[in-house]
């Protein structure tokens, strides 16, 4: 027995000394936990799963200490409610994961998602409506007693971004997301590279393609040339699609914009909902009879030739990084990740798309690029919030009867405050506040100037169902990649549009009459609109 | 009770909890399935009796329908063919080797890749292989060859072959054990008879070998057309079926349809006629294809 033991002793021993020297230290927050309420002894523990921006105890990008805003937050809120506890959960921002997690009502109570993806569901009862909420004081805010503070009249106040964050309503008219913060695209570019080829921030688009001409002209001492500029196809498909789109269908719209929803309107003008891209589909707009819409893709394709051939490269940061791009149309969190790269050999500056000319096109609208970024943090509230009533009764009167949503609301106002609020989003400079007296981090400030620009005429991706966007995706990358032709491609898109707005009008069954008259009332305005689709047909 | 009867009903017994778990877990969700297919249905929403045109869709109106059987009939030919040669002659040199020693170490050396997960083999390939600045890029500018770098699984030229590609040269582990454990079972005699009658070499592997481990292809060929049929795993980590339907089998269109797009009764519907597909394959297989002990049986 010795012997064994013995024998077996020092190898005991090493094994030990590698675990403990192996075994990760306790974060601060991790030891600041364990005075929290455990959750059996909490009459409500709240799920939340704020995505990954915030996570406690997170390094965004491998950078920095880990994140502690959050945590400190949810601290306070526990303090001030002893018999609540919230709970961080990381979910899979996967559709497939969500839908039967909803399904079940198994949801986390508070989700982040992207509410162009909750809208799909409403009708479902799997979310929250917001507004009772949103319409009436933030009690947080009125408790400090000053009438002059946002949210003391209506939580509603307290955004600083009102477009965008009103302008998340479902096309049900209800919202149903907190938009928490804010961010944008940009084109990141290599400042030393331009300074070297004598180049200025572009005006316009005729002078964009001209300096990624000289780009990819220009060749390295060893011979290698540069990629002007680094995008993926998610970028092609989604904010290249509206921005060209809003470009070239702006001035149509006092002709085309059928429905001004009374919430909606003031904050989105123009804006063009599923119904109306439906209706107007009927009428022969996009399809290959009309010029704007084959021009959104021939356009696409000039851009292409300047870009990085495969569209399905995950990390273009580092292409960028390494000097091996010119410049990359990214969102607005690269900031931080450049900013702390002390081996980065160069400047970067940052510009925004820039807008078409009469030379781009005829039918341009020669007016900036619009917003196609906005919220980032988009939190909604699911129907978990409410699982302590009857899951038969209708949703307004669950959210009447549920005591539990209360607590769940009271929590969203909470990290609304702007105290709060400043602790969690400018613990670091990834996203921008989106509440009024919550100042936005020096880094972040050349997004403010674009998220101050009129919203785009209507977000394609997310406006039909999940089907849609999957063959345009999957369908452009094989036209931006010459496995197509673009008519071949609009042969495809046709199909698809029509596919989309046949669900859409099964699904929701929308007043199609309505439509029609308002058509009729506009169609004086668009005698002087040029090059329209005449061709009518019906779905 | 008779000791037959006893016997008999005791065998009955221990079998049956099997037997209820396989009708509950695999027979009950294929009739399921099969009766979803009729209804037009998603997760949280009612549902609604179509009767066929799931099936009518997917056969006569769906876009990739066409497109995507050609794509699993391509890649599921690519991969019997490679399954059915490469290992089979790393088997045959294997089971070549002089000693039992080096069998051992050459049985290990192939066996050891079949511990590396799916997944991870497939991120390798499209990390490290397949990627812009991965191996086979890097390989060809090395070479002066840089008009021939692409990204090969973006390209719609590419991305077909580069997914039959992935697992060169085929011949980690399963197959070639099997194979193996083929030739092993090959009587001693009948080498020795070979070896008198002059029978050796290549004339030996495609009459005396080849037709001694028909079983073992046999099984393998079943394995391999159905994984070819319903498998779409590999091709939704590498491609995701992109670039647009290039590289998409019906299996993962039924996927997409079911958890993505929440149209399970058409993904159902799809379901069932790739079930029809390797049941019929698997009937021709048994029909038409003798192992060497139905051949032996037939003579």
């Amino acid at each position: 027995m010795l012997t064994h033991l013995r024998k077996y002793l020092p190898l005991g021993a090493f094994l030990l000394l590698s675990a403990w020297l192996l075994w990760p230290p306790a974060e601060e927050g991790q030891r600041a936990d364990a005075s929290a309420p455990r959750p059996d002894e909490a009459e409500y523990v709240i799920k939340f799963s704020p995505g990954w921006a915030y996570l406690p105890d997170t390094h965004p990008y491998g950078i920095g200490k880990p994140l502690q805003g959050l945590k400190k937050v949810i601290r306070a809120f526990e303090e001030r409610f002893p018999d609540t506890r919230i709970e961080l959960l990381t979910v899979p921002s996967v559709r497939e994961y969500l839908v039967t997690q909803l399904g079940s009502g198994q949801a986390p109570d508070i989700l982040n998602v992207n509410v162009e993806n909750v809208w799909m569901d409403v009708q479902k009862g799997w979310y929250v409506p917001l507004d009772p909420f949103l319409e009436r004081p933030n009690p947080f805010v009125v408790e400090q007693g000053d009438p002059a503070r946002p949210g003391y009249q209506q939580w509603w106040d307290m955004f600083r971004y009102q477009a965008i964050s009103r302008g998340k309503a479902a096309p049900d008219g209800y919202n149903y997301c907190l938009t928490f913060d804010m961010i944008e695209t940009g084109i990141y570019y290599n400042k030393t590279l331009f300074a070297r080829l004598g180049l200025e921030v572009p005006r316009d688009w005729e002078e964009f393609i001209a300096i990624m001409q000289k780009i990819r002209e220009d060749r390295r001492p060893d011979g290698s040339g540069t990629v002007p500029l680094l995008v993926n196809i998610g970028a092609f498909n989604d904010w290249t699609t509206d921005l060209f789109f809003d470009q070239l269908y702006y001035d149509l719209l006092p002709g085309i914009d059928l429905l001004q929803d009374p919430t909606r309107e003031p904050y989105l003008q123009g804006y063009l909902d599923w119904d109306e891209l439906a209706f107007l589909r009927r009428k022969g707009f996009f399809s290959r009879q009309d010029p704007r819409y084959c021009q959104v893709w021939e356009k696409m394709s000039q851009l292409k030739q300047y870009t990085n051939e495969n569209l399905m490269t995950d990390d273009l940061v580092r292409e960028f990084v390494t000097g091996r791009g010119a410049m990359i149309w990214t969102v607005s969190s690269l900031s931080y990740r450049l900013q702390a790269d002390r081996d980065l050999g160069f400047d970067w500056g940052v510009f925004y798309m820039p807008h078409f000319t009469r030379q781009t096109s005829p039918y341009a609208s020669e007016r900036p690029m619009c917003v196609i970024g906005g919220a980032a943090t988009q939190l909604e509230i699911t129907n978990s919030a409410v699982g302590d009533t009857d899951p038969a009764l209708p949703m307004q009167e669950r959210m009447a009867r549920s005591e539990r949503l209360k607590r769940v609301v009271s929590f969203l106002q909470f990290i609304c405050l702007p105290e709060q609020n400043a602790r969690i989003v400018n613990e670091y400079p990834g996203l921008l506040p989106n509440i009024v007296g919550v100042e936005t981090l020096p880094i972040l400030k050349p997004f403010e100037e674009i998220l101050s620009r009129r919203y785009t005429t209507t977000k394609w991706i997310f406006t039909f169902d999940l089907r849609f966007s999957e063959i345009q995706q999957r369908m452009l990358e094989l036209y931006l990649t010459d496995g197509i032709d673009l008519d071949g491609f609009l042969h495809w898109q046709e199909q698809n549009l029509d596919a989309a707005c046949a669900n859409m009008l099964q699904r929701k069954e929308p007043d199609m009459e309505r439509l029609e008259k308002r058509w009729r009332e506009l169609a004086p305005r668009r005698t002087t609109m040029r090059d329209l689709p005449t061709e009518g047909r019906q779905l | 009770m008779s000791i037959r009867l006893k016997s008999t009903v005791s065998c009955y017994a221990i079998v049956l909890p099997s037997l209820v778990l396989l009708t509950i877990f695999v027979y009950f969700p294929v009739f399921w399935a099969f009766f979803n297919s009729l209804f037009e249905f998603e997760i949280g929403a009612a549902s609604r009796f179509v009767g066929l045109a799931n099936y009518s869709e997917y056969l006569t109106q769906d876009p990739t329908t066409l497109l995507s059987l050609t794509n699993m009939l391509v890649l599921t030919l690519l991969a019997v063919t490679m399954r059915l040669t490469f290992p089979l002659v790393v088997a045959r040199l294997i089971y070549a080797l002089p000693q039992e020693r080096w069998r051992y170490i050459y049985r290990i050396v192939f066996l050891v890749p079949i511990v590396v997960p799916g997944v991870a083999v497939q991120l390798i390939w499209a990390g490290m292989i397949y990627s812009d600045f991965g191996l086979l890029n890097e390989l060809l500018r090395g070479l002066g060859l840089s008009h021939w770098a692409r990204g090969w699984l973006a390209d719609p030229q590419t991305a077909l072959v580069s997914i039959a590609l992935v697992g060169f040269p085929f011949v980690g582990g399963f197959e070639v054990l099997i194979y193996y454990a083929g030739f092993s079972a090959i009587p001693e005699s009948v080498n020795e008879a070979a070896a008198l009658d002059g029978c050796t070499g290549l004339q030996k592997f495609f009459r005396i070998d080849i037709p001694m481990v028909l079983s073992q292809l046999k099984l393998i060929l079943i394995l391999t057309l159905i994984a070819g049929v319903q498998g779409f795993e590999n091709i939704f980590i590498l491609t995701r079926g992109g670039p647009g339907f290039e590289t998409t089998v019906p299996g993962l269109w039924m996927y997409f349809n079911a958890f993505s797009f929440q149209r399970m009764g058409y993904a159902c519907a799809i379901g069932v006629l790739l079930f029809v597909i390797i049941f019929g394959l698997t009937l021709l297989n048994m029909k038409y294809f003798k192992s060497s002990e139905e051949l032996q049986g037939v003579r």
